[in-house]
């Protein structure tokens, strides 16, 4: 291999390796960007309403989440929290209530149409 | 749940609205039934029957539609209601109103010998669809169908 030979592979595996450093730097900036924001913005959590049940019926989430109930049931049904802290309208099938926890703590609830359905959300 | 409270009363799994309903229910049917019998074999008897059934399911839906209009008041704090709830309340109005007026049509026949009309029995059987609607619905909402 003359030396022009050597010089131009040389500056190839040169672009190759900077290009791949390039995409690795990138890479690792939009998965700490990515996480930056997930930490910025809680995501939002969802609960389903259905067979007179809330599924999950305990959940746990950062404060600052926003949590949807959403009716999947026939039977009109409403989220009340049981310290008066929330109160959903009654809803019917498909419908939403969201509501945004701020505070750490321990917000059970219930619906007050069928006060044997309950559950809880834990705000860290 | 405290078992002396108000809210607890109305709205537990044995709740007032839900214990009551059965009576002006199966007076009604019953005494429509015992009406229809006696219309059939003219007996006096049954249809004495029938009339003081119909009265008793009468008074029985005042304490019915109170503890109703109350739960309505305690549960969603009376607001506007739609879809099923708002159906049954309707029906319910309607079934009452049917009751009243059937057992006032058997009165004014019995005490001011008036005649029977012939839209009674029609109206007897409407009044029974009524109630069977708007105990199916209240069977839907109360839960009685969920598991457990």
């Amino acid at each position: 291999m003359n030396f022009q030979m050597h010089r131009f592979v040389s500056w190839v595996v040169a672009v190759m390796l900077a290009t791949f450093a390039a995409m690795m730097f990138a890479a690792a900036n939009t998965q700490a960007l990515q996480a930056a924001q997930s930490a910025q913005t809680p995501a939002a959590v969802e609960v389903k309403i259905d067979n007179f049940s809330f599924a999950p019926v305990e959940i746990s989430v950062s404060a600052g989440t926003t949590v949807t109930w959403t009716n999947r049931d026939d039977i009109p049904h409403t989220v009340v929290s049981t310290d008066k802290v929330f109160k959903s309208k009654v809803l019917d099938t498909d419908d939403k209530y969201s509501y945004t926890f701020t505070k750490p703590g321990t917000y059970p609830y219930f619906c007050s149409v069928h006060p044997k359905m309950t559950g809880t959300v834990v705000v860290k | 749940m405290n078992p002396f409270d108000i809210r607890s009363a109305l709205l537990a799994k044995h709740a007032q609205h839900v214990v009551l309903i059965h009576f002006p229910i199966a007076l009604f049917i019953t005494g429509v039934a015992f009406d229809l019998v006696a219309t059939w074999t003219r007996r006096r008897g049954l249809a004495d029957a029938a009339y003081y059934n119909l009265l008793i399911a009468a008074i029985s839906t005042v304490p019915v539609i109170a503890t109703g209009l109350l739960a309505w008041q305690f549960a969603l704090e009376g607001q506007r209601l739609k879809g099923i709830l708002l159906l049954h309340l309707v029906m319910a109005l309607v079934s009452t109103v049917t009751i009243w007026v059937v057992w006032w049509l058997h009165r004014r026949v019995r005490k001011d010998r008036a005649q029977r009309p012939g839209f009674l029995i029609p109206l007897e059987l409407l009044g029974v669809a009524a109630i069977a609607l708007t105990g199916h619905l209240g069977g839907f909402l109360s839960g009685v169908n969920a598991p457990g």
